[in-house]
């Protein structure tokens, strides 16, 4: 075991940081997986991480300069090091541009208790069921089981100490004929394994593969398309990422208006469409308060213990934040808008499933996932990517069959002025992102004009 | 368990304070395997140190470093895999390391339907290696880093086309500890260096960008002062650069004939070549995540990849290679091999498992693992595209086109899951009429199907145009890993492609 803990470490760091203070944070993550391809398990493991990340303050001619360490500890003498070489990168610095005061943020009374473990019992019940897909032998399975345990220390010198726990979750199916010629995928984010219906999984790829028995060949070009809720938070998500208020005030980010300043307050939909992060919405809770260790167009080390609540990057259409820290919402005049680690989008209006929006759109391809998604031209946020493991045709209102796949070019930004149809909001997994961004409650959208620029032979 | 303090071997390299020598730890994780069953053990202790400082319009944003070490165990249990991985170096860390694998490969045991097989290997016994560097670049210190940086910065901030400037240098160090029964003790020790400068221009008409094309290198210091790459002379080209591109005018879509420089094509060869023939994709092992291949191991042997020109290796010792490497995670020796001859797929990427599924008497040796807390899979060697046998120059090249573009630098990239319909941009892309450089184009992408884009490579660019490129962010595998990874190529032509209008493909 280690000599220190990790709590211990983070008040340690904090007090060799000394009167210019700065940013600590310890982090314990416990892993477990299950893997699988071809109908049998090919890697598991589980493996428990602790590291202590370091942003030192230090005053400077003209301000206050930042740098950051991070590694394991084992000792106080690890804990020194680490302090030390930040503090050295700190004094090399020069003044950070968004230096601010620290905030006292929240003291929490449980900062000392130690890490929470996995259940791993969770991952086990997973394991169970999957024996019996792996028993159907007219398909091949593919996929994979996460479930992760953070538990997070974040002391600064302005007195905050703050320490939260998040799990997460996520489990995929993938299953293709044996002639590999058809593959459906079905997935689902969350917080726990447990709520995860391994058999439901299975019905649903196996009748996406009796769909795909009929297929249809379909040309490329501009289509009416419905957009899965985990193929609208794929594109969302990068938008999101995109929506930094600093590269938008100087020119050089899609939302910026060429004429100078920003886009907020343009309408970017005729749809009462409402794009927000919020830690608090149930199902995809994320941790309330900003915790940053260096600086970037969206955060600031200096904002850590700030609390986040709502914002709105889209209210009801119209362009109404974009992310920032406090500096840069200054330099930018905007409020303040600290992004989170989730995403919804909410049309007012949208009403039923992906199956009911697939069927009111009438004649058009219903896309299941998108991939290797990157952008193109950041001038207008033009992205590419594929559509992935089932696009279907969409007939007098009924699904009649599958098609090719496509890769697509298109603007999530513009995009947004083609919505026709939207259904009500429900959790999914990102199917692109999942690595890093997994909470997601997002409604299906129907396009018109989707942008399928060529065709896909892959399956 | 107490700490133990034992003497150095003189092979050690890896220097972790206050905990037992790599060898001992090993010797308490592969005892505890082998005393519960386990016909294959392999130990893995791995330290990882990365420094990186960047620069927004001339003031740092962020400067910082990173180490991290962990232990891993990886065993063979009733023919299944087992892996566990802690940051806890003791040897009751490695004992319940060793323990907990055993545990996993067990449960793995009652689901997985194959016995996993190695490919045999010679026991290389103990061993070190080092890629060879010339300067420490963690020898530097911060302001150093910093100042080199704001001289590159200020050698363009007065041009009135730069409204703004991002720069950065990152750095990273590998050291290896590998050990397993049959007998090899493995030190190794790794270096990677990587820098970029980026000048945005922003007026009434929008923004555009231009970056450095300098790959990342399997280098030390030297890199960045002019062994390798002539980086003076192409900061102080990046306003030209700029300036013209803001004035060109958009590409017309349609067919054209693609003169490629080595800076762009390296990552089309690792999209389409790279992964495209790693045999654990191949199989079916991606298919969840990263996908499959369109080169199936039916195609062995008979399927034209592209044009007879075409030749490209695999290999884990060029010079300088991202990839490159003494053993890889599971001991085997570090090779080079065929995999695309005279246009004809002939070989794969495999680790020692997924070689022996498909008969191989030996792996090519390209097991990785991106830390010990992940287990090793089948990654990317550095794969190359061989120059032609004359040797050409890239204005050879040009000559010989009569309407076409030539493409500089890597921007962005996407490819399908079976590795067939791919779309590229650049940097730059000069205009070419009549085998003349006329002026830069915009908004171009370039998109084809693999086995069509290398059908139509035409000419090669000889010994003169071979640059190595490559990357440090190839991802893979659930859980994701990342891994350094290069491309050598030449300068070459292709007939023909797809070329796209990015302001067409959009909407507005």
């Amino acid at each position: 075991m280690s000599e220190i803990s990790l709590p211990d470490a983070v008040e340690v760091a904090l007090e060799l940081l000394g009167k210019d203070g700065g940013v600590v944070i310890g982090g314990n993550s416990a892993t477990n997986n299950l893997r699988w391809a071809n109908s049998t398990l090919t890697t598991n493991g589980d493996s428990i991480d602790q590291t202590l990340s370091i942003s030192a303050f230090v005053s400077v001619t003209g301000g206050v300069a930042t740098g950051m360490s991070s590694g394991q500890i084992r000792s106080r003498a690890d804990v020194e090091a680490l302090v030390n070489a930040s503090k050295a990168s700190a004094l090399s610095a020069g003044p950070a541009p968004d230096a601010m005061e620290l905030v006292r943020g929240p003291i929490d009374k449980n900062f000392s208790e130690p890490a929470l473990d996995l259940d791993v019992s969770e991952i086990s019940h997973i394991s169970a069921g999957l024996s019996e897909v792996f028993s159907n032998r007219a398909q091949e399975f593919f996929g994979y089981a996460e479930q992760s345990l953070d538990t997070t220390y974040v002391g600064t010198s302005s007195g905050t100490r703050m320490r939260y726990s998040e799990r997460t979750s996520r489990f995929e199916l993938c299953a293709k004929s044996s002639d590999r010629r058809r593959s459906a995928w079905s997935g689902q984010g969350g917080t726990s394994l447990k709520d995860v219906d391994v058999q439901k999984h299975l019905l649903d790829v196996s009748q996406k593969l009796d769909i795909q028995l009929h297929q249809v060949d379909t040309a490329p070009g501009r289509h009416r398309v419905t957009l899965s809720p985990s193929a609208v938070s794929d594109l969302l998500i990068y938008m999101l990422w995109s929506s930094a208020a600093r590269d938008a005030a100087e020119g050089r980010s899609a939302f910026s208006n060429v004429k100078g300043g920003t886009r907020v307050g343009e309408k970017l939909s005729d749809r009462k469409l409402t794009l927000a992060t919020d830690p608090r919405i149930k199902g995809i809770e994320t941790f309330d308060h900003v915790v940053n260790l260096g600086s970037s167009a969206l955060g600031s080390a200096f904002d850590t213990g700030l609390e986040i609540g709502r914002s709105e990057i889209i209210s009801d259409g119209v362009l109404t934040g974009l992310g920032s820290s406090r500096h840069a919402a200054l330099e930018a005049k905007l409020p303040f808008t600290p992004l989170t680690d989730n995403i919804s989008l909410v049309d007012s209006s949208g009403d039923g499933t992906l199956a009911d929006l697939a069927s009111r759109m009438g004649e058009g391809l219903l896309v299941t996932c998108l991939w290797y998604i990157r952008e193109v031209d950041p001038q207008n946020l033009l992205l590419t990517g594929l559509t992935r493991d089932g696009v279907y045709v969409v007939s007098g209102g009924e699904i009649i069959g599958s098609t090719n796949n496509f890769r697509f070019n298109e603007s999530p930004i513009d995009m947004l002025s083609r919505v026709i149809d939207a259904g009500e909001t429900v959790p999914c997994l990102p199917r692109e992102w999942a690595d890093w961004f997994s909470r997601a409650q997002v409604a299906p959208l129907t396009i018109e004009g989707f942008n399928l620029s060529t065709k896909s032979d892959a399956v | 368990m107490a700490r133990v303090k034992e003497p150095r071997k003189t092979l050690e390299m890896i220097q972790i304070p206050n905990t037992p020598a790599p060898e001992l730890l090993a010797s308490a994780a592969l005892e505890t395997a082998t005393k519960n069953g386990a016909t294959v053990a392999q130990f893995r202790l791995a330290k990882h140190d990365m420094r990186g400082v960047s620069l927004r319009d001339g003031d740092v944003e962020n400067i910082g470093s990173e180490s991290n070490v962990a232990l891993s165990v990886r065993v063979v249990h009733s023919g299944a895999w087992g892996f566990a991985a802690t940051t806890e170096l003791t040897l009751q860390g490695a004992v319940d390391t060793a323990v907990r694998a055993i545990a996993v490969a067990k449960i793995s045991a009652q689901v997985a339907a194959d016995e996993v097989i190695l490919a045999d290997e010679p026991v290389h016994g103990k061993k070190s290696w080092t890629l060879p560097i010339e300067i420490d670049a963690f020898g530097k210190s911060d302001s150093e880093i910093i100042e080199f940086l704001q001289n590159w910065n200020r050698k363009i901030s007065t041009s009135s086309i730069v409204s703004h400037i991002e720069s950065n240098i990152g750095m990273g160090r590998d050291e290896t500890f590998y050990a397993d029964l049959v007998g090899n003790e493995i030190f190794q020790q790794r270096d990677r260096i990587s820098a970029a400068l980026t000048a945005i221009h922003v007026s009434d008409s929008g923004f555009e960008d231009m970056r450095t094309c300098a790959p990342p290198a399997g280098r030390g210091w030297e890199y960045l002062t002019g062994t390798g790459w002539d980086w003076e002379t192409e900061i102080e080209r990046i306003p030209e650069y700029l300036d013209e591109k803001v004035k060109s005018p958009s590409v017309k879509p349609g067919a054209w004939d693609l003169v490629i420089d080595p800076t762009n094509l390296w990552l089309t060869i690792h999209e389409s070549i790279g992964h495209a023939t790693e045999l654990d994709r191949a199989l079916g092992y991606e298919a969840n995540y990263a996908g499959t291949s369109f080169a199936t191991i039916d195609k062995l042997g008979n399927f034209k990849y592209g044009s007879p020109i075409m030749n490209v290796t695999g290999d884990r010792n060029s010079a300088h290679g991202l990839s490159t490497v003494g053993y890889d995670d599971e001991g085997v020796a570090s090779q080079q091999w065929d995999l695309i001859k005279d246009g004809i797929l002939v070989g794969y990427q495999t680790d020692r498992s997924i070689a022996s599924k498909i008969g191989m008497d030996r792996s090519n040796g390209c097991a990785f693992a991106d830390s010990a807390l992940h287990s090793p899979i089948q990654r990317m060697p550095n794969v190359s595209l061989q120059p032609g046998s004359e040797d050409l120059t890239t204005k050879d090249l040009i000559s010989n086109v009569e309407s076409g573009i030539y493409i500089v630098g890597d921007k962005s990239w996407s490819i399908d899951m079976q590795r067939f319909n791919f779309q590229f941009t650049g940097q730059r892309f000069h205009e070419i009429k009549n085998g003349e450089i006329v002026g830069q184009l915009k908004d171009v992408a370039y998109q084809s199907k693999t086995p069509d884009f290398w059908a139509s490579m035409r000419q090669l660019g000889g010994k003169n145009t071979y640059l190595l490129g490559g990357a440090l962010n190839c991802g893979k595998g659930q859980p994701g890993q990342v891994a350094p990874v290069s491309h050598g190529c030449p300068s070459a032509t292709f007939t023909k492609v797809n070329v796209l209008n990015t302001r067409d493909e959009s909407a507005k």
